[in-house]
């Protein structure tokens, strides 16, 4: 009827998905989707260019903020009231114990492939100009995103969480100058305690998500504005140097090749202005490699999102979080770990506090922002940049392995006992 | 604006905003520090000289400290907090050691670091003898290894 | 690729909505509700007519919680163990079993866990029992749930626990608080036992300490006392009650049992035969009691006891500070005091004492109170094992008076003394005499002398 059909078309006021002008419209008249180009090239799309990861990584933090509000109903930061609401969560709320578990897995999964979607850009070069800045904007997120794992880690006021924000605040506290203040602030008093948890609590769930929030959003406007997914680097050899060109982009650029203006496409004229170009270039023959976002895009990631949360579904159905006793100031665990991602840190720490734990840490994230511009090599192709990749891959060898150390190999008092030799009554 | 002053009008602006933004964000950081702790106090009585044994020292839990008493030289209390990373350390009488559960830290009975990572000996606090008779820690006061408190 | 993955996305798709009905049905068949219908099962059983049974069996599930904001905790154990107040269930198969004996108890109003241990937040079998990792009060086995009686009934007698009376008396006598601190009094050579049932150490453990403190805890100084199986398990018993509950206001008010025998106890304590008569046996300046309760009501005797003055203006009879379960006890002693319980009285009282054998006497008591037969023995005989120490032992006090002046000693209980140790390459003896100055006031300590001066000229007279 024509009302009806009126009311739908008030609502979506695109033309139909049948056609290309409403595949076009479906991206840029939509508010959640037009950060997608309406057309995107076909060959960036292949999974194993990026296997998704960075939209992987999107779609846990989607997981998590949604699990984390549902947890909210049921949790008060406060001690003890904290530690009975994750047993009530546990044995008492309808799905609470499987809310937490993809709550916990997400988190986990969330820092592994953050990690992996890091060590992708890398290697396939994807931080090179003009996109250096966006990678420091993803090194910030990694952070982030350990900095909401460790916040989240203290909630649960069992003994794990409580001396392992323990040891964590105390490595902080060796940093010169602010270390000792910065602990204060964060514990809200010398130890940890009532106002810890509360503390911790804000920045979990308000402060921290909403940064990341923030700088995901610039992350992902970025990612646009310097030239949509990169080209894999299979194809590095086919392309000529008629690259895409940018807002602000310098004047040693190549000039516009110039195309014919095709029938069935409307160009848009912003403004017009001196200086340097402003709009997206394509070559003609990059044209016909181009398909549009809907439906190839966006069916892939939409694969990417349920194998995700089928993926985190499945293990919350089967493998529990942990959860040890009421946290007791008076007694600590022995040994006393932190978190899986944190322990490469807390082996370096063993070592050496103030080098382990501030030194090496620091410098290594100071390194890590300083990649695109300590590369200046322009080439993308691996064959051109075996030196930057042996190195970081020593580098994330050397973190998988202090973590597999701090893991396995460490025992009661932090002595070194292979995990194949079994320790007796250590306490 | 027909006259031209020293300093415009929007360069006093700014100055002025930048400054509230600045005073502003001193203020926060007053803000998120502390005026009272919800914690045990730093200065309490842990009770009579008397009701303390010789030999191996009390551990006070809720203090986190070690009482010695030795029977020529008098009192002295020590920190049970690990000077790496703040771990409760325990006090074995077999080898009269303090051990770190956390990164296997020693410290022998004076709180000197025998080996292990951490950085500095357990700190000694100052117990004094209260108009009462009964016994005052200061955790605020770090003294000595030498120092006692004779009775 | 362009019909494949959208069809991957379909696949994926059915999967997270069976990933979903999976969580969900898992979420809503725990093993409680299977309980729980099977209760209503047993219910249906003897119900009268079919209407009713379909009523019961058609009754929700739902998790029975016991919030118990005195106690400090929350209690769920009765959604497994719905027949606990049901009488019908004496028979019933576990968990649906009636629970014999409960008195005033009802789980509405104190819980489960407060006596049996567990984890009562818990609503899984294995879980709420407790006997898992990081939950340190699992179920306390069957022979020793009793003693959690006395976690709130920490004075008088507790009808049905006399192991706590026992426990209670033996601590006082054989010598405890020498060595151990309970509730702020006693010696510091052991450790503080105010908290000894909260300290999650197994019961079994506590008994087969007290039989052999050596084997058990290795390198302890504490001697053996050679008790019998009966005395250890009392002391178990009396350990595992000396938890410190937070209790509100209520529970407060209901810990002292108000039994005839409590009632009896409080009437000689204070001495309430010095001035009143049962059946003419007794003093005759006050009111003869027997009967007492017939003639008036309950309420009326309590008030008396409360107020004496309120209704007999001008009585000679003193205000007892007496809290409401006290009075009440003695009301219910009352009800049944006979002349003869009131000869029997009369005859146990102790006999006029002269001052100088009321000191001894006080000194006596002292001494037992305080713990010193602990290490110098019943007999004070010594004897006990102290460990490079100059004779080895602890040392008998016979003989005292021949090695120091009165005064010495007094100033010894006073200020305590170090043994003089045999091998100063080895530590140190573990045993030595504290300084109870603290403690004992120097009226007390001068009576224990007394005593102690007292024995050894019983010695010197043979």
């Amino acid at each position: 009827m024509n009302v009806i059909r009126d009311v739908w078309q008030s609502i979506v006021r695109r033309d139909p998905l049948s056609t290309d002008k409403g595949k076009s419209e479906l991206v840029f008249l939509n508010l959640w989707l037009h950060i997608h180009p309406a057309k995107v090239k076909k060959e960036n799309l292949k999974l194993k260019h990026t296997w998704y990861l960075g939209f992987i990584t999107f779609f846990l933090f989607l997981i998590l903020v949604t699990t984390g509000v549902a947890l909210m109903c049921y949790y008060r930061p406060q001690s003890p009231q904290a530690y009975q609401d994750m047993k009530d969560l546990q044995f008492v709320v309808f799905l609470g114990r499987f809310l937490r578990n993809m709550h916990r897995w997400s988190a986990h999964g969330m820092v592994i492939c953050v990690f992996l979607h890091m060590c992708r850009v890398f290697y396939t070069g994807s931080y090179k100009k003009p996109r250096q800045f966006n990678w420091v904007i993803g090194v910030f997120l990694f952070l982030l995103t350990l900095g909401l794992s460790f916040t989240g880690y203290l909630l649960p006021w069992d003994q794990l969480a409580y001396w392992a924000i323990t040891v964590g605040t105390n490595i902080g506290s060796y940093a010169p100058v602010i270390g000792k203040q910065l602990r204060e602030l964060l514990l809200g008093g010398h130890s940890v305690g009532e106002s810890a948890l509360l503390r911790f609590y804000v920045l979990h769930v308000a402060v921290l998500p909403s940064v990341m929030v923030l700088l995901t959003m610039v992350h992902f406007w970025r990612v646009r504005k310097d030239g949509g997914l990169s080209c894999p680097v299979w194809k590095l050899n086919q392309q000529k140097n008629g690259e895409l060109v940018t807002i602000g982009a310098s004047a040693e650029t190549p000039s516009l090749s110039v195309a014919t203006a095709a029938k069935d496409k409307t160009y848009g004229l912003m403004e017009v202005v001196t200086g340097k170009p402003i709009f997206e270039t394509v070559t003609a023959e990059e044209e016909e490699d181009t398909v549009f976002s809907y439906p190839y895009a966006f069916f892939r990631e939409a694969v990417a999102l349920m194998a995700t949360v089928t993926t985190v579904m499945a293990l919350s159905l089967v493998w529990s979080a942990p959860l040890e006793e009421l946290a007791n100031p008076a007694k600590t665990p022995n040994p006393a770990k932190a978190p899986w991602y944190f322990l490469g840190l807390q082996e370096l720490v063993s070592h050496s506090a103030l080098l382990g734990g501030v030194v090496v840490p620091a410098l290594a994230v100071l390194a890590l922002m300083a990649i695109p511009y300590l590369d200046t090599n322009p080439s993308r192709r691996p064959a051109d940049r075996k030196w930057a990749i042996r190195i970081f891959t020593i580098f994330v060898l050397i973190n998988v392995i202090l973590i597999i150390v701090g893991t396995f190999f460490r025992g009661p008092g932090w002595a070194m006992v292979p995990p194949w030799v079994h320790v007796t009554g250590a306490e | 604006m027909k006259r031209r002053s020293f300093i415009s009008w929007g360069t006093a602006g700014l100055v002025a905003l930048w400054s509230a933004i600045g005073v502003s964000l001193a203020a926060v950081v007053r803000f998120l520090t502390p005026s009272v702790f919800y914690e045990p106090p730093q200065a309490f009585k842990i009770g009579n000289p008397a009701d303390f044994p010789f030999g191996p020292p009390t551990f006070l839990a809720d203090e986190k400290i070690y009482v010695f008493r030795d029977r020529e030289k008098g009192f002295a209390v020590a920190s049970a907090v690990c000077t790496h990373l703040g771990c409760t350390v325990a006090y074995f009488t077999s080898d009269q050691r303090f051990h770190c559960p956390c990164h296997g830290s020693v410290f022998i009975a004076d709180g000197s670091v025998q080996h292990g990572p951490a950085p500095r000996p357990l700190e000694w606090f100052e117990v004094t003898l209260a108009r009462d008779g009964q016994l005052n820690v200061d955790k605020d006061k770090v003294v000595p290894p030498a120092y006692r408190l004779m009775v | 690729m362009e019909r494949r993955t959208p069809q991957i996305f379909f696949a994926l798709s059915l999967i997270a909505l069976g990933l979903i009905l999976a969580a969900v049905w898992q979420a809503n068949t725990p093993y409680w509700k299977i309980y729980q219908r099977d209760f209503h099962k047993l219910e249906a059983r003897s119900e009268p007519n079919a209407l009713a049974k379909a009523a019961v069996l058609a009754a929700p599930p739902v998790i029975q919680q016991v919030l118990l904001t005195g106690l400090q905790r929350v209690d769920r154990c009765t959604t497994c163990h719905l027949g606990v107040e049901d009488p019908t269930m004496k028979n019933a198969p576990q968990p649906f079993r009636f629970h014999p004996g409960l008195g005033p108890h009802i789980p509405s109003k104190f819980g489960c866990t407060i006596c049996h241990g567990g984890q009562g937040l818990a609503t899984e079998k294995i879980d709420a029992h407790g006997n898992v990792p990081f939950w340190q009060t699992p179920l306390l086995p069957k022979d020793y749930i009793r003693a959690s009686c006395g976690r709130c009934h920490k004075e008088g007698d507790v009808p049905g626990v006399p192991e706590l009376m026992e426990g209670r008396r033996l601590f006082e006598t054989q010598g405890c608080r020498g060595c151990h601190k309970l509730n702020g009094v006693g010696g510091s050579i052991g450790p503080d036992l105010t908290t000894e049932g909260a300290s999650h150490r197994a019961p079994d453990w506590l008994e087969r300490h007290f039989l052999a403190p050596n084997v058990v805890s290795a390198g302890s100084a504490m001697p053996n006392f050679h008790f019998t199986k009966e005395q250890a398990r009392a002391l178990t018993y009396y350990m595992l009650s000396l938890t410190s509950e937070e209790m509100g206001s209520y529970y407060a008010s209901v810990r002292l049992i108000p039994s005839a025998s409590y009632g009896r106890q409080l009437f000689v304590e204070k001495n309430c035969i010095a001035c009143h008569n049962i059946g003419g046996v007794g003093s005759k300046s006050g009111l003869d009691l027997l009967g007492v309760t017939k003639r008036h009501s309950a309420g009326w005797l309590d008030e008396q006891l409360v107020n004496p003055a309120l209704v007999y203006p001008g009585s000679s009879m003193p205000v007892y500070d007496l809290e409401t379960n006290a009075r009440k006890a003695l009301v219910t002693y009352l009800a049944s005091a006979t002349a003869e319980d009131a000869q029997l009285m009369l005859a146990k009282a102790p006999k006029q004492l002269t001052p100088e054998d009321a000191a001894i006497e006080a000194g006596r008591q002292n001494f037992a109170r305080f713990g010193c037969v602990g290490c110098h023995g019943l007999q004070l005989q010594g004897g006990v094992p102290n460990p490079n120490a100059q004779g080895g032992e602890v040392p008998s006090l016979l003989h005292a008076s021949d090695d120091y002046t009165k005064d010495e000693v007094i100033a010894i209980i006073r200020n305590g003394k170090v043994p003089p140790t045999e091998n100063s390459a080895k530590p140190a003896p573990p045993l030595y005499m504290p300084s109870w100055k603290a403690v004992l006031t120097e009226e007390d300590i001068n009576r224990i002398a007394d005593y102690l001066w007292s024995i050894q000229q019983k010695k010197e007279s043979w």
